[in-house]
């Protein structure tokens, strides 16, 4: 398989403008700003079949082709860097190793819906990425790449980098642009949705950065090439962070529709210290974890994984193997859960807090029958009724652990002790 | 407006393009439980207490922030939502410190009622409530318990959008959120009680009502505020007989929602102090009780041989008071000038989003009357310091003190030969007359205000004068009869009729349609220099 995303990665000073032009870099951002017009360049990201990274999966051409050509206010074109997904760590590889795959990935972005102003939000803890960043950004000013009249064509661009303040949920795409407007990180009520109503009232695209990184590949090869690989629904290529009881962790590129099984057994060596697999993660903390046995028929895409009652997400594999305490792992989760709700609407501050008191004390010896009920109560009180997939996404961990390991749980709280042995 | 056709629980509603389903549904009669929804506020969309069924969408929609399309169809009562309706009161009340016993909300608390009438379980939560500041003052007026409040955040958009004085903001994160005073600030604005209001729990409650009385033992009175003559629409309420506090009254044309914190606790002002219950006339040695006969003929003839004579109105004076006062001086002393006590402020900004610059609530209204002018009474008060007058009517109004002219007017009071002052207290004004009548105050009066810019809306009596008190109107009747003319009016809705049959302005309007939201006149507003 021919790499799309990790090409650079590897490369000595492959952060370096020097290096991503001598190996290729802003030709595509070059032929898009001298020779395409906004239109066909949406098209072109439509028929390359991209579907947008960050975990909600959507159709990139068809994101920006929402952006009403003919308003009269400014477009923003917003990279979403805020990656804190648990699990979770392609993003920032990109960032330090690869800066300049995601800048050219922004530029063509904003082109594609005439926006003269891109911001990349960065989350706040990743310090370091977002000085190579900024130097980055530097670099491409001195080259013309980004400020007034690039190429000579009359097309202004400016990038901003803007550091977040440490919150998952600026992650949403609507938190981040309250945050960006300098106010708290809650997401807005839709509608209004951000392509019409986004940052400051103008229309905004938020894209991930593993999206905007393939984009100059796919202008470079074409948008056939792109979809020559992938299943039918699930086209290119997709980055795995693969972390936890797995004998080679790590961030992995793979053509949408690899099997599972055979990813973890053979390219990730398989199980850690020849122990047996317990339960897998495929998307991130906030998709529902997956039984050995169910992981049969899965590949790594969004329709197979989802029906297999998961979700392909921001492709956060976490591996468990069969010392790991279930409990114990769906109460880490679900404190993570308490800890970033934005607190903003009812179910979610006080249902996910709830949920983790119940999960700790099932964990510390206290449950009570009617705890596993009780929690797959309240998770379903929680989902579809948030402002934001937030909810849902603490909602769907806690049911998930709870239905799957069910025995574990029940043993646990009839014991009031840990029952998984560590041999 | 464009008309749309919904459907609201399988029964067909007409409602307009823009409007969203919680309007469209309110218009219809249906009621949907919400919190955070205000509607003069900007949605905020988080208690999702509002949430509905929409036949076709899969997930429940909040009905603040859905817009009304064709063929909607919307469902209030389905199992889906009252089992959500249950639930996110359930959310609510896990942290909830139910402090029902202690906590002034309780009567009229919105987690009570819709617990009552959408949840009624017992709680699931045994794992330790959420703790936070209690009994916080924000302010003057205003005092803050942060485990009560369930972050609907009213009071931050009110204070935003309708004040902009940006006094309170959410701080910290998931069930630490909590109000709190921006950037050091105290809630302070001229409006800054309205929070309580609006707060539907009691999270903000009023300093000045804190356990005073059980809302449920309130008897409660629409009425109009005598604070100033914007005549915000208030209801006065009251235990035993005593004003506890006042309530803003919706009136979209006169105050909206709202009223101002000097409004809201005026009546402290303007009914306190020990009552005066008994005319008196002035002997040798000072003042002593005396009956209303002997009282009413001392005033008579006072007025009577007086050689020039003024007539000072409170602004508090309801237009059927106004009307037979200057009948009265025409009758007794027919060339007097007749002004009404009217002083000018200025005002903030945040103020005159609701405040009129003066304290006469019918200033506009005494006008109508023929009491009062332009200028009038800056100029009767000057020739009341230079000795202009030998006598003076002085109706529930303090002279002294209450203009900065204090001990000037004194000495030139005193210098009257004949001086009656009408009040409901022993005032200092009232300690110079040589005959002093009792008073009623506004929250006694029933009768007629009419506001600056010219709405004719109706007082009603919330608490009863002392046995002995007439009503201002029923002394100026007993005066007009004692002087010759006898006027058979018994009630303000008689004296009404017959001003709306001789003022020009008022014809054709009847007192029993003037209801509570009052009556506009033709002319429309005043200007006051």
């Amino acid at each position: 398989m021919e790499k799309v995303l990790l090409r650079n990665i590897g490369v000595t000073d492959s952060h370096s403008l020097a290096v991503y032009q001598s190996r290729g870099g802003y030709q595509s951002w070059e032929k898009v700003v001298r020779n395409m017009k906004p239109a066909e360049l949406i098209e072109e990201v439509k028929s390359s079949g991209l579907r947008g990274r960050g975990g909600a999966g959507f159709p990139t051409g068809m994101k920006w082709s929402f952006v009403p050509k003919d308003s009269p206010k400014p477009k923003y074109l917003v990279c979403n860097a805020d990656e804190s997904e648990p699990g979770t760590f392609k993003d920032r590889l990109l960032i330090e190793q690869d800066p300049h795959a995601i800048i050219e990935g922004t530029l063509i972005a904003a082109f594609a819906i005439q926006s003269h102003t891109a911001f990349i939000y960065i989350r706040g803890e990743l310090v370091a990425g977002s000085k190579i960043l900024e130097r980055a950004v530097e670099e491409d000013c001195r080259a013309g790449y980004i400020g007034k009249n690039i190429f000579g064509s009359n097309y202004d661009l400016d990038v901003i980098v803007h550091r977040g303040a440490g919150a998952y949920i600026c992650g949403e795409e609507t938190a981040l642009l309250s945050s960006l407007e300098g106010g708290r990180g809650w997401p807005k009520v839709k509608p209004p949705f951000p392509a019409t109503h986004g940052l400051f009232g103008c229309p905004t695209v938020v894209n991930n950065v593993e999206t905007l990184a393939a984009l100059p590949w796919i202008l470079e090869r074409g948008a056939a090439a792109y979809a020559a690989m992938g299943t039918e629904k699930s086209k290119g290529t997709k980055l795995f962070s693969v972390s936890g009881h797995i004998t080679r962790p790590g961030v992995y590129e793979l053509e949408m529709g690899y099997p599972f099984k055979k990813f973890l057994e053979e390219d990730c060596g398989g199980v850690a210290n020849g122990r047996k697999l317990k339960g897998v993660i495929p998307g991130g903390g906030s998709m529902p974890v997956l039984r050995p046995e169910e992981l049969e028929k899965v590949n790594l895409d969004y329709e197979s994984v989802q029906a297999a009652g998961s979700m392909l997400g921001s492709g956060g594999v976490i591996v468990m193997d069969d010392t790991t305490c279930m409990v114990r792992a769906a109460s880490n989760i679900a404190r993570f859960y308490a800890h970033e709700s934005c607190g903003q609407c009812s179910p979610c501050r006080e249902g996910c807090h709830w949920m983790e008191k119940i999960f700790h004390r099932i964990e510390h010896g206290e449950g009570q029958t009617g705890d596993l009920d009780l929690i797959l109560n309240i998770s379903g009180n929680i989902m579809g009724n948030t402002i934001c997939p937030f909810g849902d996404a603490a909602a769907m961990p806690a049911a998930a652990f709870i239905r799957k390991f069910r025995d574990e749980f029940e043993a646990h709280i009839a014991e009031k002790r840990c029952t998984v042995s560590t041999q | 407006m464009d008309p749309v056709k919904i459907t609201i629980d399988g029964k067909e509603v007409v409602t307009a393009k823009g409007k969203t389903v919680i309007q469209a549904a309110a218009e219809a009669g249906v009621a949907i439980p919400h919190y955070c929804y205000h509607s003069k506020l900007s949605i905020a969309g988080n208690c999702r207490m509002c949430l509905v069924e929409i036949e076709k969408m899969p997930k429940l929609q909040i009905a603040c922030n859905t817009q009304v399309a064709e063929g909607m169809g919307v469902l209030t009562q389905s199992p889906k939502v009252l089992a959500v309706r249950k639930a996110v009161l359930e959310f609510l009340l896990i942290n909830h410190p139910v402090d029902c016993p202690i906590c002034d909300q309780a009567g009229e608390c919105q987690l009570q009622n819709y617990y009552m009438e959408h949840n009624r379980e017992a709680s699931r939560f045994e794992v330790g409530k959420q703790h936070d500041r209690k009994k916080t003052i924000f302010g003057p007026n205003v005092i803050f318990d942060g485990e009560r409040c369930i972050k609907c955040t009213r009071c931050v958009r009110f204070c935003q959008e309708i004040t902009k004085t940006d006094e309170l903001a959410v701080i910290n994160r998931g069930d630490h959120s909590t109000i709190a005073l921006f950037n050091d600030q105290v809630l302070d604005n001229p409006l800054s009680a309205n929070v309580v209001d609006i707060c539907p729990v009691g999270a903000l409650t009023d300093r000045d009502f804190r356990f005073k009385v059980r809302v449920w033992y309130l008897q409660k009175t629409p009425s109009v505020c005598p604070g100033c003559s914007t005549g915000c629409n208030i209801s006065v309420e009251a235990y035993q007989n005593r004003i506890a506090r006042f309530k803003p009254r919706i009136n979209e044309a006169v105050n909206s929602h709202w009223i101002c914190d000097e409004g809201r606790y005026c009546f402290h002002e303007l009914t306190g102090g020990e009552r005066l219950t008994t005319p008196m006339i002035r002997q040798e040695g000072g003042l002593v009780p005396a009956t209303w006969e002997n009282a009413l003929q001392a005033v008579l003839a006072g007025l009577r041989s007086a050689k020039a004579a003024a007539g000072i109105l409170s602004g508090r004076s309801t237009n059927e008071e106004t009307f037979l006062f200057a009948k009265l001086m025409k009758k007794l002393a027919p060339s007097s000038p007749l002004e009404v006590c009217y002083q000018e402020r200025e005002l903030s900004e945040t103020q005159k989003v609701l405040m009129s610059p003066d304290r006469a609530p019918n200033f506009r209204g005494a006008r109508d009357m023929g009491v009062g002018s332009n200028g009038g009474y800056e100029s009767l008060l000057q020739k009341l310091l230079t000795g202009d007058f030998s006598a003076a009517y002085v109706v529930g109004e303090e002279l002294i003190g209450a203009n900065g002219a204090g001990e000037r007017l004194r000495a030139a009071l005193q210098k009257l030969s004949f001086l009656v002052v009408q009040d409901i207290r022993l005032s200092e004004t009232a300690k110079l007359a040589h005959v002093v009548l009792p008073a009623t105050h506004f929250g006694e009066k029933e009768g007629t205000y009419t506001n600056r810019k010219g709405r004719v809306q109706k007082l009603n009596a919330a608490v009863i004068a002392p046995e002995s008190v007439l009503q201002d109107w029923q002394t100026f009747l007993r005066l007009l009869d004692l002087a010759g003319e006898k006027l058979s009016y018994s009630t303000p809705s008689q004296i009404f009729q017959a001003l709306a049959g001789e003022v020009a302005l008022y014809r054709g309007i009847s007192y029993a349609t003037i209801g509570d939201q009052g009556i506009q006149l033709g002319g429309g507003g005043v200007e006051q220099s």
